[in-house]
């Protein structure tokens, strides 16, 4: 989740207040984020992504003053034409269709809001833009270029100077030497024409999503904006816009719009149009269980900074400004009017069930088997069903099977999940093999099976496995306890028969059937399964198809 | 002091050993195994019916290299023979193939050949300084003493024989031993308790059931325990202490009137992520999120009239009242087949089935993320999940709900902030403070369903949802640092976690 840090004075300056770094602390939470670290001059703030307006100081205390009272109500933004204009040339439709711009005049920068706009520029490439996927933001310093400016494509041959170089590089350098470059080269592996921006000199200044020329580098002594934003998501292109220049336009910047001219349309850019929407105040009383009057509904929404109206009575009419992205529903409506209200106000209530509880069966049924195998003197283990084949299959000696397999493991570690349990116990005691003998293990718990005529293709079911690891463990003693564990879960009859197994001893191995179907394998470890987990103990154990024999267990 | 049966008999072997003897000679001659008569002896000094005094010995004993040479003699003594055999004189290198030595063994056998002051050397001939072979010397003797395996004493020789032990110490081919000896004298105080008699009843430790059946319990002497004495250390089997709380929590549910819900893990992305509202570019959706599945990774979707719902509602809102998402979603991603990474994808398949209110369900299990590994993260852990379906609940009574959730727990003190999920509107973060920890920290994350989650799965009414990561309330509980640790099934650490929780 992005996070910002936000210094107390800059804050203040916008909220218009004068908080203390634990004042601040204190009342941001209230608007939905987190406080990282509270610091003698600074604040880190953790805010979710749906909030990308929260990505500068000027956002922030945007939203704090509603809270405060200290202004409600929706920020209003004025933008007059730039006169500039920004053709759009056809050649970028198959290679990234979407562009919009801006102007920003009369900014006061200086290093650290430089730093800032960086900063949030990233942020909303994350949020909004995807990691540039869906859109992609630069800015310039309008006054070293030449309007009108021309959105279009170029062979990958031409040259620029990008920001952070001193020589002029190809496109094709760049993809492949430049550090941002090699980064983003992927989102345009797609095409061989390469879209930049040029003015009318034909200086090209960006070379969109991957990096903007060192002509237009922004710095403390900049003082007038151009913003480029562009991408294959109009709806990303024009969100990240919004957020943007709404707080450019916070810190003290003058708004223009500038021509966008597309071969069959022109819009005007940025459009800051609120949207507008309808609440109806049994709505929030409903979802929130508070008692509020239309009046009520208003003035909350007025501190969630939109404009709120009784637009007749008990339905509430609404604007929404545009940097708020993330209302898609009159839902949201209702969560403003909550955030409004002030979170720290609303007080619990207790809804009266109706119903009783029940546990689910085979959770059930699983206790049971839990209380019969500490009874025979077994200590459970709880292990993963994420595993991998060198230890579900070789270490087993068994050939490879058909569990499971995770397309994109993150560690070689997990790379199937599990058909057995017995692995997972083998595991357990070589790292127990330090600890004093005799050790009893079981797990009761899932494994994922294929299932082909099962929605999902696969199908969990339950399983018991035990193991019993000493000097004498032999196949007499473990199949007593299978048995005892059989005989307890009510069943009355069971067919034992000689079998083999990989991962056991030959002439010290059965199978388990009840009413014909094989449900259990029990016998002797194979010593050299035991070698392979480093044991130098005998091993018992057996593995029960609990889910097989639950129906024969009768039920609840 | 009462005397045993057991310490009669050594005191007894004591006296007919002359009074006076080592421990060892009482162990071989009264059959008693050596700690017992090791006991009995502790038990009798302290009466003071026997004297104990500790004797320092050193024993010697052949060495490999020793021992070979007690069996073909040392090597000075080969070589002396070869050469008295050549006449008394000869060539070095045809004395030492007469004598069958070689390199080291050779030089070796020189150097003491002169040393003795048998042999000369010079000029590469070799001269005997004797036509008869000499007798046996003692280091000779001494080997001879030895051969076979045994030991001698070394105090217990005669002073030219130490010396030869010494130097055949130093020649490797003997190695001392020192060891500590007991030696018991028997007291005036024991000769009478001997003449006392053996004690009367038949001291017995272990009572059977012969002795219980025959009676014959009467006659004999239990013998007293020392009851204070440390006992062996015996461990129950016991539950997983993950599992115990996972059971602790399920009755916390269930005695609030909720029943229990379990789905499958392997979950279609259309439940997992889209049936939630979570568009299908969403970050939580990437490969390096999620565990998507290899083979097979397709599953079926569910019918078409709700699949068409989802989808329309991702698009453009369909009749939910949403703007959508305004993008065109994909069948083909939908029926991806992932690792569940929450148990809401198991409640909304619940939901899709039950619309009739009032629905009060929960479920305490496995979920996974594509992270990896360390101290703080699981790629496989629990979630806790509860849902309240029913006409007229409000988000109040979702704080309600959790307030008394956290208070069966044992945690009283809870505060509520706004937070951000994305298929729960409002949604809030809870904190709670643990006493155990004196700091305040997130559990569960909560909200109400959205209308978009709601509408395609035809509920009508307003969804409580609330959940939270197990494992964290787990470390807590039983003081762990590394969440690893959970799951390593270590028996020091199962065997050590409280059971009663």
């Amino acid at each position: 989740m992005p996070v910002i840090t936000l210094y107390r004075d800059r804050f203040n300056q916008y909220l218009g207040k004068e908080l203390t770094t634990e004042e601040i602390a204190k009342w941001l939470p209230w608007l939905g984020t987190d406080i990282e670290d509270v610091g003698p001059d600074y604040v880190k703030v953790e805010y979710n992504p749906n909030r990308l307006d929260f990505s500068s100081h000027a956002g922030l205390a945007r939203a704090l003053k509603g809270l405060l009272g200290i202004e409600v109500g929706m920020p209003k933004y004025e933008a007059r034409p730039s006169g500039i204009v920004l053709n759009i040339d056809p050649s970028v439709e198959k290679v990234r269709p979407y562009a919009l711009a801006g102007v920003v005049r009369g900014l006061k920068l200086d290093d650290e809001l430089v730093r800032e706009l960086m900063d949030m520029q990233e942020d909303l490439h994350w949020g909004v833009c995807r990691d540039r996927r869906k859109a992609a933001i630069g800015l310039h310093n309008l006054d070293v270029l030449e309007p009108p400016f021309t959105y279009t494509t170029v062979g990958p041959e031409t040259r620029f100077v990008p920001l952070d170089e001193t020589r002029e590089m190809s496109m094709v350098e760049i993809l492949q030497e430049h550090k941002k470059g090699r980064a983003y080269a992927h989102l345009l592996s797609h095409t061989d024409r390469y879209p930049v921006m040029v003015d009318a000199k034909g200086r090209i200044f960006t070379f969109p999503p991957i990096i903007n020329s060192e002509l237009t580098r922004v710095t403390a002594e900049t003082r007038n904006l151009f913003i480029d934003i562009t991408g294959p998501s109009m709806d990303a292109v024009r969100n990240g816009l919004n957020i943007l220049a709404s707080a450019l336009a916070d810190m003290g910047g003058k708004l223009e719009t500038v021509e966008v001219r597309y071969p069959d349309k022109t819009l005007i850019s940025p459009d800051l149009t609120p949207q507008e929407m309808t609440l109806r105040t049994e709505y929030a009383r409903e979802l929130l269980g508070l008692e509020l009057t239309d009046e009520d509904v208003v003035e909350c929404l007025r501190k969630s900074r939109l404009d709120a109206w009784v637009k007749s009575e008990g339905v509430i009419g609404v604007r929404i400004p545009a940097y708020r992205i993330d209302i898609l529903h009159e839902v949201d409506l209702v969560e403003e009017v909550a955030l409004g209200y002030g979170f720290y106000r609303i007080t619990p209530t207790r809804p009266v069930s109706t119903t009783s509880g029940r546990q689910h069966p085979t959770i059930k049924t699983m206790n049971c088997v839990r209380i019969i195998m500490v009874g025979l003197g077994f200590t459970e283990a709880v292990n993963f069903i994420l595993t991998n084949e060198d230890v579900h299959y070789r270490m087993m000696r068994l050939p490879a099977g058909d569990a499971i397999r995770l397309a994109n493991p993150a560690s070689a570690l997990y790379s199937i999940t599990r058909t057995l349990l017995l692995p997972g116990l083998m595991q357990n005691l070589a790292v127990n093999r330090h600890e004093s003998y005799p050790q009893r293990l079981f797990e009761v718990s899932d494994v994922v099976v294929r299932r082909d005529d099962a929605e999902t293709r696969t199908e969990r079911r339950v399983h018991v496995a035990a193991v019993s690891a000493h000097a004498r463990a032999n196949y007499t003693e473990i199949r007593s306890y299978l048995d005892a564990l059989l005989r307890s879960l009510g069943l009355a009859e069971w067919s034992v028969s000689e079998a083999t197994h990989p991962s056991f001893l030959e002439g010290r191995t059965a199978k388990i059937r009840i009413n014909g179907e094989e449900v259990a394998v029990v016998g002797e470890i194979h010593p050299e399964v035991s070698n392979n987990f480093g044991l130098e103990t005998p091993v018992a154990a057996f593995e029960l198809d609990l889910e097989a024999v639950m129906k024969y267990i009768s039920k609840d | 002091m009462e005397l045993r049966t057991q310490d009669w008999k050594v005191l007894r072997a004591v006296r007919e050993l002359g009074g006076r003897c080592l421990l060892r000679d009482v162990v071989d001659s009264s059959g008693l195994a050596h700690a017992a008569v090791a006991r009995s002896v502790l038990a009798l000094e302290e009466a003071g019916l026997l004297k104990v005094e500790e004797r320092r010995r050193v024993d010697a004993r052949l060495t490999e290299e020793g021992a070979s040479y007690a069996a073909d003699g040392l090597p000075e003594r080969r070589l002396l023979d070869a050469v008295l055999r050549l006449g008394g004189e000869a060539d070095l290198e045809a004395a030492a193939e007469e004598a069958g030595l070689s390199g080291d063994l050779l030089s070796i056998a020189v150097g003491w050949a002169r040393r003795k002051g048998w042999a000369a050397v010079s000029e590469g001939r070799i001269r005997a300084s004797t036509t008869r072979p000499p007798p046996r010397d003692e280091d000779e003797q001494l080997l001879r003493m030895l051969a076979g395996g045994g030991t001698v004493e070394v105090g217990t020789l005669e002073p030219s024989l130490r010396e030869a032990a010494k130097r055949l110490e130093r020649r490797g081919l003997l190695e001392l031993e020192e060891r500590t000896l007991r030696v018991l004298e028997i007291t005036q105080a024991g000769l009478e308790a001997l003449e006392a008699g053996p004690p009367k009843a038949e001291e017995i430790t272990q009572l059977t059931p012969e002795l219980i059946v025959s009676g014959a319990w009467r006659g004999v002497k239990l013998r007293k325990f020392d009851v204070k004495a440390p006992v062996p250390v015996v461990y129950p089997g016991r539950l997983h202490p993950v599992q115990q709380i996972i059971n602790w929590i399920r009755e916390i549910f269930l005695e609030m009137g909720f029943t229990e819900i379990r789905g499958p893990i392997v979950e279609l992305a259309f439940w997992n992520f889209d049936a939630l509202f979570q568009p299908q570019d969403h970050p939580a959706r990437e490969m390096q999120d999620t565990f998507y599945l290899l083979e097979p990774n397709r599953g079926v979707l569910p019918r078409e009239e709700l699949v068409d719902a989802v989808a329309k509602t991702h698009e453009n809102g369909w009749k939910t009242g949403s703007r959508g998402w305004g993008y065109r979603w994909s069948r083909e991603e939908a029926s991806k087949l992932v690792l569940r990474t929450h148990t809401t994808a198991v409640t909304i398949r619940y939901l899709s089935e039950h619309k009739e209110p009032p629905v009060w369900v929960f479920s305490v299990d496995r979920v996974y993320r594509n992270e990896k590994v360390d101290y703080k993260h699981l790629a496989e852990f629990h979630q806790i999940e509860g849902i309240i379906m029913d006409k007229g609940v409000t988000l109040r009574d979702l704080m309600g709900i959790l307030t008394e959730f956290y208070r069966k727990m044992g945690l009283e003190r809870v505060q509520f902030w706004p937070s951000y999920f994305p298929y729960t509107e409002p949604s809030m973060q809870s904190t709670v403070y643990v006493p155990e920890l004196k700091a305040w920290v997130e559990l569960c994350g909560m909200g109400l369903f959205r209308p978009e989650v709601l509408a395609p799965m035809g509920v009508k009414y307003p969804v409580l949802a609330w959940g939270g990561g197990l494992e964290r309330l787990v470390m807590i509980k039983l003081g762990v640092d590394d969440i690893r640790e959970l799951y390593r099934n270590r028996l020091s650490w199962i065997r050590r976690a409280p059971t009663c929780l």
